[in-house]
Parts: structure tokens; C-alpha cells; sequence
């Protein structure tokens, strides 16, 4: 099991305090689940995505990422139209354990509210908040 | 986390698991690795096409030992040992184990286990997990005379599990006349003892440790399980897993476990089995059935099953179509096709290294698989249910969070190398 300070938790994201990562990307937001999601959870086995065109508010669950240990709902980080899923998840969901801000993306949104993003943590708020979980 | 396992026992290889980086469960009371950094499902999948390596030393081994030994043990375990070896039934003999269960009067199992017969009226039992003061508890109510020495070896015995095809070869490194020793080994055999002042103790590794070598494991796959003295577990451990390098051998934890043993249709005690009757379950052949199934061939305690099988629940293998499961903890029900509520799921994992194609399940392992062949997964277990299903079946398990569609199947993953002949596996 990593130490929290061993997670790899990138300045370039924002993480909500149920472990999801958002990252703009000109006009929408990138969301994913972060390294000490995916470390908890261990080996992904299935991921369930939305329907594009699906709107959701912030904190509304979009998908279920399924582990062998767990299935784990996983909510926006930020409220908006869901714009692109990762399709390559259906096939390889194990991307979510290797590359989890990379390759294991799960939705693009378009936000409805641009200052959703600005109040998600910053990374060391976010590895504070997860020394405070152990 | 580490307050946690400051209660839990540890083994010997406890220290080995967290300096390599293992996330770590209380289970049964043993602090045990839950899976390493490779992932539960590659370590599962290492077993169907490499090798893999399990500390076991949670169990537990419990010797029955002098004059009425066998008097104790047959009236005791499900097994009829006088008839229970292949297809003739014939008595067990030195070298030999059997899997069967511990009953009480009720036909409620205390545990299942495998008895190994040392020598004349000597044996051993291998038990799960905290359940050695239990069977020895039990044992020892029912033992007549002042013969019959039973001694409870937890913590003193260590156990490694090697399993998957290529286990053996692995093995062959480390063996001391390994030409000698393995060919002639059949599924439920053993040789050596792990007590070097045992007179048994003719089996050892090439650093001269002894063991005693046992043709089984709980994965379904082919492999072996090795007894030796916890004092000589973590060398041992390192010398096989250094041995295996070249050949993929990885170390798994319990998750991988768990699902191996559930896709080979292998049942967890106090899970898929426990304080309800043992009967009318895939396991049959854990009871001493006669060759029509009509009726036992000696008698034990907690026989009365096989009077009140029409009323018992029955207990079924199940496969789904893709690897979603429900929370047994949540708990998950059985619905029928009217949605009717029938009885409880047991277990729900997901078998790592099958899949669907065109409604047939193929296994990494199967020599047919379709091309590009992905083991997506599959989720799989078993169910008690009131009324009588058949395979081929399907009903949906439902917890709070979803519903799946599965069928009630004889048997889940294919292809499975657990009965290989091992001349062919040594090659």
C-alpha cells in the first residue's frame, strides 16, 4: 500500500473531497478518479459510464467504477453536459490503476458553473485532507 | 489501519508482506495480504497461466495421533474413510488425503478440511483459519480411550501454496531429487513431513529443509501445498519465489484467492457453507455417498442430512455475463423470473480470467479460445435458494445498489489444470 505521500496527486488537477479529479481542457473539464481512489479501490474490473448528453449537477453520481473489492459510485465534480466518455474504460478499465490522469480519464462536462472548479481542492488541501483519513 | 493489526496475528512472512508493499486484511483474525502491488487481477491471473504464491500459514494443522485414530476421525468427518480413494473407493492410505467436512448432530458444519493419513494411526487435519481449537474441541468430545493424541500445531507449521501450471517447475529448482519425488505424486497425495524427527520426513529442499509436499490447493488450478516449520517459512518463501523468477511466479493475496477459488466452484467455510445442513450442494462428493446416491456407506455425526434433504435448501454455482457483483454484506437476494424472493447470495466475485463469447465461457487457459481473446471477467459464486433450480437457469441477484442477470451452472471456469498428470506438468 503507498503512503500518502507517495500518491501522485499533480498540481495540474483539482480533486473533490469524494476523490474524483477535474482538469479544464479548453472549453470542458476532464474528470477522473485520483491515485488514492484508484490505490484504495485496487484492480478495476468494470467501469459503468454515462450517455452523452446526460446533464448532471455537481455531486450527482455519473458512473460506477467496480473494483474486485468494491463497486464505488463515483459523483461530478463539477455540474455540466457530459461531452465524452472513455470509451477505451469498457475494454481496459485496468487504465484507471495505471494511468489515472492520463489514459484512465473516465468524462469530459462542459460546466455549467465555471466557479464550481475554482472551489475544488488544490492538491496539497487534498493530501492534507486524506493524512486527516488515516 | 496499524492499530488494527496490532490485534491480529501475524506469520511469519508478515514483515515480508508490508516491505513489499502488500495491502494488508484482517481475516479470521490474521493480519494477511489482500493483494501486492501487482493487483488482484493479474495475481489471479498468474495462477491460470504461470504460478503464484500464497502465505497460508493462517491455517491451521491439528495431528491425531495413536491407537483409535481412526476410530475418532471416521465418525467424525463426512468422508467414508475406508472407501473414499478414486473411483473404487478404496480406503485411504498413508500418503493420501481426502476433503470432507466436520459436522455437528444438527448436520451443521463446524468446518471442511482435508485429513492426510501420516502412518498407522497417525494423521493429520488441515483446518481454516482460527478453527483449530474448535475441531480439536470437537474431536477430542467424541474421542474414546486415552489413545488417541491430539495436538493442535497452529502457528507452529507454516504453509506456502504454489499453484498454477508452471508451479512445479518452480518446485523442480528447489527439490532435492525432484525425478524421484514428484512423478508418481497423484491430486491428493503427499510425501515427506515437515518434522525432521517424523519418520516420514524423506522429502526435502535443496537447502536440506524438510516438508511435507502436498498435491492440492484451493485455487483449482494445478499445484502443490508445503508444510514446513514456521522457523524455515520466510527462507523457503524467497527461495521458490527466487526459483520462480524466470517464470513469472508472482506472490497473491487473498483477493485472488477468493476469486480463483470460486470460479474452480470451491466453497468458503462459514460462507458458502456453515451453520445450515450440508446437503444438496454442489460438494457432494465431501459426503459418503454409495454409488447411486441413495445412501451413505457408513454412519457419522450429522448423517441425519440425507433424512431431511427434501426440505433443505439447495446451494447452486452461479456465472453472470459480465463482471458486475452484488454485496453479499449488503446483503444481496435471489430473484426468480417473477421476481420473486428465493433465498441469499453466499458469494460474488468476479473469475479475472474467463469470458463470454458467442454464450460460451473460455478461459485463458482454453486451448480453443476464440483470437484475441480478452478476459473481461465474469462474476460468479454461489447461492442458497428453497426451491430446486437447473443449470442453465437464470434468476437475477439484487442488492441495494443493482440488479444482475446470472445462471445457475454446474461448474465456472473451464479448462482449469488442477487434475494435469504431473509428468506432463513437469515437462
Amino acid at each position: 500500500m503507498k503512503e500518502i505521500r507517495e500518491l501522485n496527486l499533480p498540481d495540474s488537477v483539482r480533486y473533490a473531497e469524494t476523490h474524483e479529479w477535474a482538469k479544464p481542457e479548453r472549453d470542458v473539464v476532464r474528470v477522473g478518479i485520483s491515485d488514492y481512489a484508484q490505490e484504495q479501490l485496487g484492480a478495476l474490473t468494470f467501469v459503468e459510464l454515462p450517455n452523452l448528453g446526460d446533464v448532471l449537477r455537481r455531486a450527482e453520481q455519473f458512473g460506477v467504477v467496480e473494483s474486485t473489492k468494491a463497486v464505488s459510485e463515483v459523483f461530478m465534480p463539477v455540474g455540466g453536459e457530459v461531452m465524452a466518455v472513455n470509451a477505451d474504460l469498457v475494454e481496459s478499465p485496468e487504465l484507471i490503476n495505471s494511468d489515472p490522469y492520463g489514459a484512465g480519464w473516465i468524462i469530459e462536462v462542459k460546466p455549467e458553473h465555471s466557479e464550481e472548479l475554482k472551489s475544488l481542492m488544490k492538491s496539497a488541501a487534498y493530501r492534507e485532507m486524506l493524512e486527516g483519513l488515516e | 489501519m496499524q492499530e488494527a493489526h496490532a490485534e491480529a496475528n501475524k506469520t511469519p512472512l508478515y514483515h515480508w508482506h508490508l516491505a513489499h508493499g502488500a495491502n494488508m486484511v484482517t481475516f479470521a483474525s490474521w493480519s494477511m495480504p489482500l493483494w501486492y502491488p501487482s493487483g488482484a487481477v493479474a495475481e489471479h491471473q498468474i495462477n491460470i497461466t504461470n504460478a503464484g504464491i500464497f502465505d497460508t500459514s493462517h491455517m491451521s494443522v491439528v495431528t491425531i495421533e495413536g491407537a483409535g485414530s481412526f476410530e475418532l476421525l471416521q465418525p467424525c468427518f463426512t468422508k467414508d474413510l475406508n472407501a473414499c480413494v478414486g473411483k473404487d473407493r478404496a480406503p485411504l492410505r498413508p500418503r493420501q488425503c481426502v476433503y470432507g467436512a466436520y459436522l455437528n448432530d444438527e448436520g451443521w458444519v463446524i468446518d471442511d478440511a482435508i485429513v492426510y493419513q501420516i502412518g498407522l494411526e497417525s494423521y493429520m487435519t488441515v483446518v481454516n483459519a482460527g478453527m483449530a481449537a474448535a475441531i480439536t474441541d470437537h474431536l477430542k468430545y467424541y474421542v474414546q480411550g486415552s489413545n488417541v493424541r491430539i495436538t493442535d500445531l497452529t502457528g507452529n507449521v507454516g504453509k506456502i501454496d504454489l499453484q498454477g501450471p508452471m508451479s512445479v517447475k518452480a518446485l523442480m529448482k528447489v527439490l532435492q531429487d525432484p525425478e524421484k519425488v514428484l512423478p508418481d505424486m497423484a491430486y491428493f497425495t503427499f510425501k515427506g513431513h515437515f518434522d525432521a524427527k517424523s519418520d516420514t520426513a524423506d522429502t526435502f529442499l535443496t537447502d536440506g529443509t524438510p516438508i511435507l509436499l502436498s498435491r492440492t490447493g484451493y485455487t483449482g488450478e494445478f499445484g502443490v501445498e508445503i508444510f514446513v516449520d514456521r522457523h524455515h517459512i520466510v527462507r523457503i518463501w524467497e527461495l521458490i519465489l527466487l526459483a520462480g523468477q524466470d517464470l513469472g511466479v508472482l506472490p497473491c493475496g487473498l483477493a485472488a484467492r477468493d476469486s480463483l477459488r470460486a470460479g474452480a466452484c470451491l466453497p468458503l467455510s462459514h460462507q458458502d457453507i456453515g451453520p445450515w445442513p450440508f446437503i444438496n450442494h454442489p460438494w457432494s462428493f465431501a459426503l459418503p455417498y454409495n454409488g447411486e446416491g441413495t445412501a451413505f456407506t457408513k454412519k457419522f455425526i450429522g448423517d441425519r442430512i440425507l433424512a431431511i434433504r427434501e426440505e433443505a435448501e439447495h446451494t447452486y454455482a452461479f456465472v453472470g455475463y459480465d463482471p458486475r457483483k452484488v454485496s453479499i454484506h449488503d446483503p444481496a437476494v435471489v430473484l426468480d423470473a417473477r421476481g420473486n424472493e428465493i433465498g441469499v447470495v453466499l458469494t460474488c466475485v468476479s473469475d479475472m480470467a474467463v469470458a463470454r463469447y458467442d454464450g460460451r465461457i473460455y478461459s485463458m487457459a482454453s486451448p480453443d479460445k476464440p483470437e484475441n481473446f480478452k478476459p473481461r471477467g465474469l462474476s460468479c459464486g454461489f447461492v442458497k435458494v428453497k426451491p430446486r433450480l437447473v443449470a442453465g437457469q437464470e434468476v437475477h441477484l439484487k442488492d441495494s445498489r443493482r440488479e444482475i442477470k446470472v445462471m445457475i451452472s454446474n461448474d465456472i471456469r473451464p479448462d482449469r489444470t488442477s487434475h494435469c498428470p504431473m509428468q506432463q506438468m513437469m515437462r
